[in-house]
């Protein structure tokens, strides 16, 4: 007898997938010349350094390979892509001042009630530029600073702090689009928390990328003092179009001594995205970062969230959750590198694979020569909705000395019968029971999410309860 | 003559270029392969085994250390044997062949085929020992296939001097009910590479594979072991746990690949390391690959020092610290070691492992 399937809804995109009419102030032609460089850097009056900058990383850029490894890239052609459109708007500080028709998006999205109710201050991103940003003054009043980057570069007061951090954490020559992002990027926050401030309400970021056939290069770069604390959240969607759209973003976390950085990310492009961003942070001693990512968007992503734990007793824990549907690939994960003694890292990861997508869980642990007295632990679990699916799981781990504990796991398979016959014989129906232990399953990373996301992701996974999985 | 192998033990899905695990080179320079000069098989076959040179029957079984080795071994062999174990015949005592490398044979490449008809069972004891430590090369590659129901079991163990660069090839294939049971000891060689790769391919199929690897000195290993579930109801379970001392490397690459269509398979791995000096390297990257919903996949890896508690209980004991890790270490090979169905060869394996661990009195 054929088993009868569980039905998991798709996300209703219903309001990712509303399009606004493109009427761009200025943007340059697809594609990627010296030329478009030098037009972008001359558009964002960058200083010189920054000039330099863009068409040194362009070079490299020209000179790395595409990754041999990984989703294919075969359907996204840079000379198809168009790496700047500015919205027609300067950025404002007040949102009545924001256009209606941008406004109406991101209201669509929540992010002006987000704001009233648990933010600490948000930044919105329209294609290429920030189109508002703003804080609350009690925050401001604490020496914290969140602004758009281009802002942040010219400011007399952090322009050679920004100068000092950006892009070296992740150098254009660390693959090729990290140069890529170097050679053209535009947008993002920049976010300094001065010693021992602690932000008790988070920062949030929502980059919204609306043009067809454009790139969305954004740069984060947040800087914490010692002892200082914060909350970050990213959020990012697009509309769905037909032809390929690439996101390329960097971000850059540099968490001082005894400092806690908390960074969550919710990522729901649309599936004609290429997703290929690059997430690093640098802890130092004493200091704790921690990853909350939910991946559920996109069309190819390449994300993996790396920490290098360089100062003695840090750590890093890593809780994410990917979802990937029809025509998804999405290959996700992290990676840390123990670069001083007595770190600590936490790695749990849980994926759903449905309808033909696939997941990747990719990971690396590097424990390094001088970083004794570590440990470290993975744990990954996968959970295939169906046979036309695909779930691999591809850990390493490269361990240097001997003073180590490192703790691997992974699993991958369907719901228990055992778990299902356990809840029945407790007076659950079957589909009750079904619709628990997958609920259960996503669970330990919900909790993880902010508030307002792990709604989302409830509704993600809303069962159709028809029969078994399996 | 020179020998520059590429794409040996490479991983079955590539990750970041920058770890160096997705495969490795084999680089050497040995003595031209000339006839063997000894007799590899011990005594005489058991009953139902026969040396024959029929085809294979499994043309295009994939090994683990990949096709540019297993050609290699192929166009260079010096030696080898084809066995086969006629159809439900069940071979008593083990076939026994032992490999020696020596001056008057520095180089030995061997080419072997066992093959299991229909509901026979046949045990295989491959040993790799050399003269001391005098400089040799072996590479060898065997081939596996356990017909409906037959019951392959091979047992390679390496004992071989700091002088010897080895590498040993397995390719395995099982029908219907047929079962591959593996026991590796790779426990000497200045350079060791292994690779095996089974595909389960007929209905309740199974892998067993134990392995036990030693690290000392300068020692580098590189594994690559595979199990491809193509068939319904399969099962693996892949079981390898090592010592690393001294400035040995390790790297281990585990894959249990579940191909559509492959459902109710089951597929464990379990991988424990001992590490035992600041200088050593541990490289491991375990991979369960899935396109099957309806399967059961499990990793799990350890690595890191003795447990302090079991340490410090030993010592209470009596035990100074060497001999505790010693004994530790001894405990940890010997679900391995006990499976070795001849009683002379286990002694010496044993033998070979103390030998090895004396150096630990230096470091208590």
């Amino acid at each position: 007898m054929e088993k009868k399937k569980t039905m998991v809804k798709d996300i209703d995109r219903t309001i990712y997938d509303i399009k606004d009419k493109v009427h761009p102030s200025y943007e340059v032609k697809e594609g990627l010349t010296p030329e478009i460089v030098e037009e972008i850097s001359k558009t964002k009056n960058d200083p010189k350094w920054m000039h330099d900058f863009r068409l040194k990383s362009l070079e490299i850029y020209n000179n790395l390979k595409v990754p041999d490894w990984g989703p294919s890239l075969d359907g996204l052609n840079m000379n198809d892509i168009v790496t700047y459109i500015r919205p027609d708007t300067p950025m404002r500080g007040n949102w009545a001042q924001v256009p209606d028709d941008i406004k109406n998006t991101f209201e669509r999205l929540g992010i002006p009630e987000a704001e009233r109710k648990s933010l600490a201050g948000v930044g919105a991103q329209y294609d290429s530029e920030v189109v508002y940003h703003n804080v609350r003054e009690e925050v401001r009043r604490q020496g914290v600073v969140y602004t758009d980057m281009e802002s942040a570069i010219r400011d007399p007061q952090y322009g050679s702090m920004v100068r000092d951090h950006f892009m070296k954490l992740v150098p254009p020559t660390d693959h090729k689009f990290a140069a890529l992002h170097g050679a053209v990027w535009s947008g993002g926050s920049f976010v300094y928390v001065p010693p021992h401030v602690k932000v008790e309400i988070p920062l949030q970021s929502y980059f919204r990328l609306n043009a067809p056939g454009a790139g969305q290069f954004e740069h984060t770069l947040i800087i914490l003092g010692e002892g200082a604390d914060l909350h970050f959240i990213e959020g990012c969607s697009a509309p769905k179009y037909n032809v390929a759209n690439l996101h390329a973003g960097c971000v850059e976390l540099y968490v001082a001594k005894n400092a806690h950085l908390r960074y969550s990310t919710i990522e729901n492009w649309s599936k004609n995205m290429y997703n290929l961003n690059t997430k690093r942070a640098l802890v130092e001693e004493g200091g704790n970062m921690e990853w909350v990512s939910g991946s559920f968007g996109s069309h190819v992503s390449y994300l993996y969230p790396m920490s290098i734990l360089n100062g003695e007793n840090s750590r890093m824990e890593f809780t994410g959750i990917t979802f990937a549907g029809k025509g998804q690939n999405l290959d996700t994960g992290a990676k840390v590198v123990h670069a001083a003694p007595h770190t600590y890292s936490d790695i749990s990861t849980k994926s759903i694979s449905k309808d033909g997508g696939t997941c990747t869980y990719r990971s690396s642990v590097v424990i390094l020569p001088q970083a004794y007295g570590c440990k470290s632990s993975v744990n990954c679990e996968s959970l295939m909705l169906d046979d036309r699916s695909r779930s691999d799981t591809i850990p390493v781990m490269d361990i240097q000395n001997d003073d180590v504990d490192v703790g691997h796991e992974a699993k991958i398979g369907r719901i228990s019968d055992d778990a299902i016959f356990y809840l029945m014989s407790r007076g659950m129906s079957e589909e009750d029971a079904r619709a628990m232990i997958v609920t259960g399953f996503a669970e330990p990373i919900a909790k993880e999410l902010p508030v307002e996301y792990a709604v989302e992701m409830n509704n993600l996974i809303k069962l159709e309860m028809e029969g078994a999985i399996g | 003559m020179d020998v520059a192998l590429r794409n040996v033990n490479m991983l079955p899905v590539r990750t970041w270029n920058r770890l160096g695990i997705n495969d490795t080179g084999l680089q050497e320079k040995f003595s031209d392969p000339a006839p063997y000069r000894g007799k590899a098989l011990a005594g005489s076959l058991p009953e139902g085994v026969s040396l024959t040179k029929k085809p294979f029957p499994v043309p295009d079984a994939e090994t683990g250390m990949g096709k540019d080795t297993a050609d290699f071994v192929e166009s260079h062999s010096n030696c080898g044997v084809s066995l086969c174990a006629a159809a439900g015949t069940k071979a008593e005592k083990p076939v026994v062949l032992n490999y020696e490398i020596s001056e008057k044979n520095p180089t030995v490449i061997d080419c072997n085929e066992i093959t299991a008809e229909e509901g026979s069972e046949i045990t295989v004891v491959m040993g790799y020992r050399s003269e001391g430590d005098v400089p040799g090369f072996h590479g060898g590659l065997t081939k596996l296939y356990a017909g409906k129901g037959a019951v392959i079991h091979l047992m390679q163990i390496q004992l071989l001097g700091d002088g010897c660069t080895h590498f040993d090839n397995v390719g395995a294939f099982a029908e219907e009910g047929g079962k591959i049971d593996i026991v590796q000891a790779e426990l000497g060689g200045k350079h060791a590479f292994s690779g095996v790769k089974t595909r389960l391919g007929g209905t309740k199929s199974q892998l067993n594979m134990n392995a036990i690897y030693l690290g000392d000195h300068q020692r580098s290993i590189d594994i690559n072991y595979i199990a491809q579930h193509t068939g319904r109801k399969t099962s693996s379970n892949i079981n390898v746990s090592g010592a690393l001392l001294d400035e040995s490397q390790k790297t281990f690459r585990g894959t249990i690949d579940f191909v559509r269509g492959a459902k109710q398979a089951v597929g464990h791995e379990n991988e424990y390391n001992l590490l035992f000096s600041p200088k050593v390297r541990n490289r491991t990257a375990p991979l369960i690959l899935c396109q099957e919903e309806d399967v059961d996949g499990q990793h799990a890896a350890s690595t890191g020092r003795i447990d302090a508690a079991r340490l410090f209980y030993l010592m209470s004991r009596g035990l100074s610290e060497a001999e505790a890790k010693k004994l530790i270490i001894e405990a940890q090979f010997h679900p391995v070691i006990d499976r070795i169905p001849d009683m002379e060869l286990k002694k010496e394996v044993s033998d070979f492992v103390k030998g090895r661990l004396s150096q630990l009195e230096s470091m208590g």
